[in-house]
């Protein structure tokens, strides 16, 4: 329990409408199903950021409603079938939007935290 | 709907192959870290959560989403209803009554308050509050700049003859714009053209479609041809529409006023009629009520003489809408109000039924959301079975309604303003639609609410009885006590109205209305220009009468008491200064045959009765009580003397008598009129217009009420003059009871909401005990094994029951105290905060209460231990 709780904590919870943003640049390497996709963010954050199935697939079936990712049935690497989904040209646009958001976003939030750095400068 | 079923099990296959992928996959990881088949299994469907709620949430995404939870919801809920079926019954059927109550009454506030005039433009028409004779009104018409200008006098009797045998029928005078001012076109003909109202050009009449067709056959040829009416022959010009009854469905004809400026009298002191009005284009109504204040301030001086500053001194314009329906809006808005709490009552009865069962179904709910509904859904679905309850009790409620409302229509009195433009229509189906939808959240959202919490654990470990409990009880108690609170304050209405209505009823109305039978004798107003002929007539209607078989003594009256006519006259009387600037009094003045006091069983306090040669002898009167007391106050009014305005005789008061009510059993005479008093039938009693009265009222004593002397009264009439209408042939009690028909259907109303709400909030506690007692029918066996008395179990239940009931019964009470107000209108003989009434209800609801909390107690102390032990 107590390990169970530490996790949790350390776990940083997602912005909302950050997961969608992660999810599109997930699959920017190429096509991946569900699983992977869960797989690649925990490795890629350095275990920091658990995706929660109760959010990926929902936020999968969201997009793919977009029409910025589409799926297709195929054969996993381990010989399983599985659904696979990948950017489309829309969803290339939108990961290109979603990205300026975010550096804005985390800029603003860094000129916010450190207030003085842009005063100091000359 | 298939495609949606269609696409649906496509997408949930789908769902969940590719679920199935993700645990493989995972489970694929745990046993490549090492560890054995099971336990990565079941490690991964740990990670991943609540299945089915993902699935769910996953599904909500795709859109239709609602619709297709809403046909589940629907199937799921007919189905459950099916399961339960008395369940079912007793909420649709509790909120059919509230539904179709409210339906009823809303039809009349709809019909009779909302629904706008059948004229065009209605927003336009307006009536101009206050009276003005004939002579204000011509200058009202040229002077007013913001509205057209009309006026009209209902009740004008006038006798048809020469068609058959001869009817007294009733008319409206109208001035000649009336009809182009409402917007109405007559059906065939026309209607009156501008200024044939002036004498001379005013013999005409326009029928309606009634008339028409009952007396001319609705034979259009009539067009054109005249008829004698009152004595006076007319040209029948035009025939008005079925639909059209302007002012009232009394109305059969409609005859110009006769706007005569050089018969002073009637021009200016004749019949005060309210002006109506259409707005010019571009006025608006305060426009309009500027403009009546500054004529109102100048009219005065158009009189011929002065009149006082007080005379319509609150005049001002209103929506014609609103000012013919101002007398019944106080009773309809009482009636809806009551009919709500109703509807409440049956509300929170449902509630409360609907709570319990949830508590039953706590189990079921849990289960459904360890299987992964979510809580919106849940309460979604649980509001969706609220609802078909609500539409169901809905559609009943309409079918009681449509039967409700023509009971409601025979129930109200005939006289009830746009009675018949009540019907339902679209803006009572809207408004029936609504409310049940309303109830259905109502009734529905606090139970769905409070199941869908989730408290899963405890409910799927307790088998049903976890901490949520204890809080559904506090729920269904507070309704409990709201619905007893409502029911009071119903049950105070009724028991108010119900002793103004006594004490209405049992009013003295000074005279013995047993054994009487009246009928009205009718002839033209011209017939008794000739007083002695007139007069001779009547004597022979007397001794005609007198011999029929059955027939006591005769007698007759210009004005029955209670028949809803009066006839005003102005005195002198004797030693009594008027005030300054007031004018000589006004009294009520009733012309006798010497034989009316007998026939009326009217007793005399001082003096005597009128006799046969005080017909023909020196000029006498008699007065009652309280106008001996105001003019001759510790004096004895006998042998005093009053005199009939410009007479040239005094008359000697002979007798008094006790008070008659002669306009309505509420009181005896209104501030403005100054006594009342009776004198002989001969030449010398004439009324204001200086003439004798022609229509005369027959009061017969007989042994029983019975209706052969109706048809030889008729007969004997018929045979003296052929053209002399008889009509209003009725027992006196008939007259009596039709004084009080307003306040009896006001009463009988509010009597059976107030019984409706009885059953329903006693059916209420009732349930909420019983439930109380089923679920602690554990409880109760362990103290009764333990050693508890059962009368200990008795008085704990019903001490219970008297908690909510009470608790109830003093919420009611202070609610009552504070809203009875509204009432004090519409009660005779009792206050609004009448102690006594409050008291009864308070002791009357507790009763019954008691006595419905009495059954589960009871069943509470039959409790056998062993089988309460063993239970579950």
């Amino acid at each position: 329990m107590a390990e169970k709780r530490e996790r949790y904590q350390n776990r940083i919870e997602l912005l909302q409408g950050t997961l969608d943003l992660l999810i599109l640049q997930t699959l920017q390497w190429g096509p991946q199903h569900g699983y992977g996709i869960s797989v690649a963010i925990r490795n890629r954050s350095g275990d920091l950021l658990q995706v929660d199935t109760g959010s990926l697939y929902p936020a999968l079936h969201r997009l793919d409603k977009q029409k910025w990712i589409k799926a297709e049935w195929r054969i996993s690497e381990n010989n399983q079938r599985a659904k696979f989904y990948q950017l489309t040209t829309a969803g290339k646009k939108q990961l290109t939007r979603e990205r300026s958001k975010w550096s804005q976003l985390s800029d603003a939030i860094a000129g916010v935290l450190n207030p003085f750095e842009g005063e100091t400068k000359p | 709907m298939k495609f949606l079923w269609w696409g649906r099990a496509q997408r949930d296959q789908e769902l969940d192959e590719e679920v199935r992928s993700h645990l493989e996959m995972a489970a694929r990881e745990y046993k490549e870290r090492g560890r054995d088949n099971r336990d990565a299994e079941r490690a991964a469907r740990r990670e991943f959560g609540n299945m089915g709620l993902v699935k769910e949430v996953a599904r909500d995404v795709w859109s239709r989403r609602w619709l297709e939870d809403f046909v589940e919801d629907a199937r799921y809920g007919l189905r459950r209803m099916r399961k339960s079926p008395g369940f079912t019954a007793i909420v649709v059927l509790t909120l059919a009554l509230g539904i179709g109550a409210n339906t009823a009454i809303f039809s009349l506030v709809n019909g009779i308050l909302l629904s706008s005039l059948p004229y065009s433009n209605p927003e336009q028409l307006v009536s101009v509050t206050g009276a003005y004779p004939k002579g204000a009104i011509v200058a009202m018409r040229e002077q007013m700049r913001t509205m057209e200008v009309g006026a009209y006098v209902e009740g004008q009797e006038l006798n048809l003859t020469g068609f058959g045998e001869p009817v007294r029928l009733t008319g409206t005078s109208v001035s000649a714009e009336l009809f182009s001012i409402l917007g109405a076109r007559p059906d065939v003909g026309r209607v009156f053209y501008p200024g044939e109202d002036i004498p001379g050009q005013d013999s005409l009449v326009i029928l309606s479609h009634a008339l028409w067709e009952q007396r001319f056959g609705a034979d259009a040829s009539i067009l054109g041809r005249s008829i004698e009416l009152g004595g006076v022959s007319r040209q029948v010009i035009g025939v008005m529409p079925a639909g059209f009854r302007f002012p009232s469905v009394k109305t059969q004809l409609w005859i110009p006023l006769h706007n005569d400026p050089r018969n002073t009298a009637s021009f200016w002191a004749g019949d005060f009629m309210p002006g109506i009005g259409r707005l010019r284009p571009g006025s608006t109504i305060e426009q309009a009520r500027t403009e009546i204040r500054m004529f109102q301030s100048h009219v005065g001086a158009l009189f011929p003489w002065p009149m006082p500053a007080s005379w319509n001194a609150n005049a001002t314009v209103v929506l014609l809408q609103n000012g013919m329906v101002a007398d019944v809006r106080a009773r309809l808005l009482i009636l809806l109000g009551a009919v709500a709490l109703v509807l409440l009552i049956a509300c929170s009865n449902v509630a409360n039924l609907t709570l319990s069962r949830a508590a039953t179904r706590e189990k079921e709910i849990s289960i459904r959301s360890a299987l992964g509904a979510g809580r919106q859904r849940i309460t979604q679905q649980l509001l969706t079975e609220s609802m078909l309850q609500a539409l169901l009790g809905g559609l009943l409620g309409l079918a009681f309604a449509k039967e409700g409302l023509a009971l409601l229509k025979s129930v109200l009195p005939a006289d009830t303003p746009r009675l018949d433009d009540v019907h339902i229509d679209w803006r009572v189906l809207v408004f029936t639609g609504g409310l049940a939808i309303l109830t259905g959240v109502i009734f529905g959202l606090a139970p769905a609410l409070h199941s869908a919490r989730p408290a899963l654990a405890e409910a799927l470990n307790s088998g049903g009885r976890g901490t949520a409990a204890s809080l559904s009880q506090r729920l269904r108690s507070s309704l409990a006590i709201a619905q007893v609170a409502f029911a009071v304050l119903l049950v105070i209405a009724a028991g108010l109205m119900i002793r103004s209505f006594w004490a209405i009823s049992h009013v003295n109305p000074g005279f013995r209305p047993e054994h009487i039978l009246t009928a009205r004798i009718t002839p033209n107003e011209s017939f008794c220009d000739d007083a002695i002929r007139c007069l001779a007539f009547y004597r022979s209607v007397q001794h005609q009468v007198q011999t029929l078989p059955g027939a006591g003594e005769v007698a007759l009256i210009n004005t029955l008491p209670l028949g809803g006519r009066v006839s005003k006259r102005s005195l002198n009387v004797e030693g009594y200064d008027v005030p300054a600037g007031e004018d000589v009094p006004l009294f009520w003045l009733n012309v006798v045959t010497p034989e009316y006091f007998r026939v009326m069983g009217i007793p005399f306090l001082a003096g005597r009765s009128f006799t046969d040669s005080d017909v023909s002898g020196a000029p006498v009167a008699i007065v009652t009580d309280e106008t001996a007391h105001r003019f001759w106050p510790n004096q004895n009014a006998v042998g005093k003397h009053i005199r009939l305005l410009d007479d040239k005789d005094w008359r000697t008061i002979v007798g008094i008598i006790p008070d008659v009510r002669a306009y309505d059993l509420q009181r005896n005479t209104p501030e403005w009129i100054g006594g009342t008093a009776y004198v002989p039938y001969n030449s010398t009693a004439t009324l204001e217009d200086r003439r004798i009265p022609a229509e005369m009222t027959i009061a017969i004593r007989t042994g029983s009420d019975d209706s052969q002397i109706a048809t030889m009264v008729r007969n004997s009439v018929a045979a003296l003059n052929q053209e002399v209408p008889v009509s209003e042939v009725k027992t006196m009690r008939a007259v009596v009871s039709e004084a009080v028909s307003t306040p009896a259907s006001t009463t009988v109303l509010m009597a059976v909401f107030a019984a409706l709400a009885l059953v329903l909030g006693t059916i209420g506690i009732y349930g909420v005990l019983s439930f109380l007692v089923a679920n602690r029918t554990r409880e109760i066996g362990i103290r009764l094994a333990l050693g508890a008395q059962r009368g200990e179990v008795l008085r704990s239940v019903m001490g219970e029951g008297a908690k909510l009931s009470l608790a109830g019964i003093a919420l009611g009470m202070a609610g009552a105290f504070a809203v009875m107000r509204v009432l004090s209108g519409e009660l005779y003989g009792v206050s609004a905060t009448d102690p006594l009434t409050f008291c009864g209800v308070a002791i009357l609801v507790a009763v019954v209460a008691l006595t419905a909390c009495y059954v589960p107690a009871r069943r509470a102390m039959r409790v056998d231990p062993m089988v309460a032990l063993r239970y579950e």
